[in-house]
């Protein structure tokens, strides 16, 4: 299990790494939807079943529908030229990142107050999340309407005398 | 699910990731760098979205793992939920802003954009 868990944390941070180096945009957001698919796996290793199964339907369901969608609406004289450099350079910033990362985080280990469990929720997640997280439904919907109405009026069609 | 603890017993140290709130952290913060490389170094429009969004998986997994160490998952659930649905939002419109600029300018090169007149 714990085996399990350290295999999607690393496959994660793999598919990531792929996404933003890989040249060919389709590969590209491939390989980000295999990475939201890990992290589902790792909600559920979490047990927040509802935000693993959120995050595969929506972030690499959805959302990869959208960037294929978009890719293939800007293929063709899209090419953009990107530099090697950033490319090359990358594993040796990461590397040493990571470094620095782990001394900071292992200085601060001892002196950062420990994250206490708290008093274990009562209820169901429905009851939570319909009842006690209210308001963050009504601004989901705003948000959503605001998304709508976005797109509606960037693909308006154009009068013809302007 | 126990909180995560290292200990010593034989000299074998247990440790329970799944739990370690601290652990995760170290993970969301690789995330939130690999975003940010993208968004640093990346001319593509597309890419620097791609960028974003892995830095929303980095926060993502830091909401999960503080509320799993907190013992307060269903609140944590909660505001992941709600952020996925802001981030679908973000990337719908994003989305259609790249299409009308590189309906536009015929390129999705950022560094295009340094005139923005009609």
């Amino acid at each position: 299990m714990q085996e399990l868990y350290l295999i999607s944390l690393c496959a994660l941070v793999i598919f990531s790494i792929l996404a933003i180096l890989l040249k060919d945009l389709l590969k590209a957001a491939l390989s980000l939807m295999a990475a939201s698919v890990f992290l589902a796996v790792i909600f559920f290793f979490m047990k927040a079943y509802y935000a693993g199964v959120f995050e595969v339907s929506v972030v690499a369901g959805l959302i990869t529908v959208l960037f294929v969608s978009t890719i293939g609406l800007t293929k063709g004289e899209a090419d953009v030229f990107e530099s090697k450099l950033p490319t090359i350079i990358f594993p040796l910033f990461f590397i040493w990142f990571i470094i620095i990362d782990i001394l900071i985080m292992w200085v601060l280990l001892s002196k950062f107050p420990p994250l206490h469990k708290g008093i274990p929720e009562t209820g169901s997640f429905g009851e939570v999340f319909w009842q006690k997280r209210t308001f963050d439904l009504v601004a989901q919907i705003g948000i959503i309407f605001a998304g709508v109405f976005s797109v509606l009026a960037l693909f308006r069609k154009k009068d013809k005398n302007g | 699910m126990e909180f995560g603890i290292l200990t010593k017993e034989s000299g074998v140290i247990l440790v329970n990731l799944i739990g370690d709130w601290y652990f995760n952290l170290l993970f969301c913060v690789i995330l939130f760098f690999i975003g940010l490389y993208c968004l640093l170094s990346m001319r593509n429009l597309i890419k620097l979205l791609i960028g974003i969004e892995v830095i929303a998986k980095g926060i993502t997994l830091a909401l999960i793992s503080a509320s799993n160490a907190r013992n307060c998952i269903f609140t944590g659930q909660s505001l992941v939920i709600t952020f996925i649905v802001i981030e679908v939002c973000v990337v719908a419109v994003a989305l259609a802003i790249i299409i009308n600029i590189y309906r536009h300018t015929g390129s999705l090169d950022v560094k295009k954009l340094t005139k923005l007149k009609g």
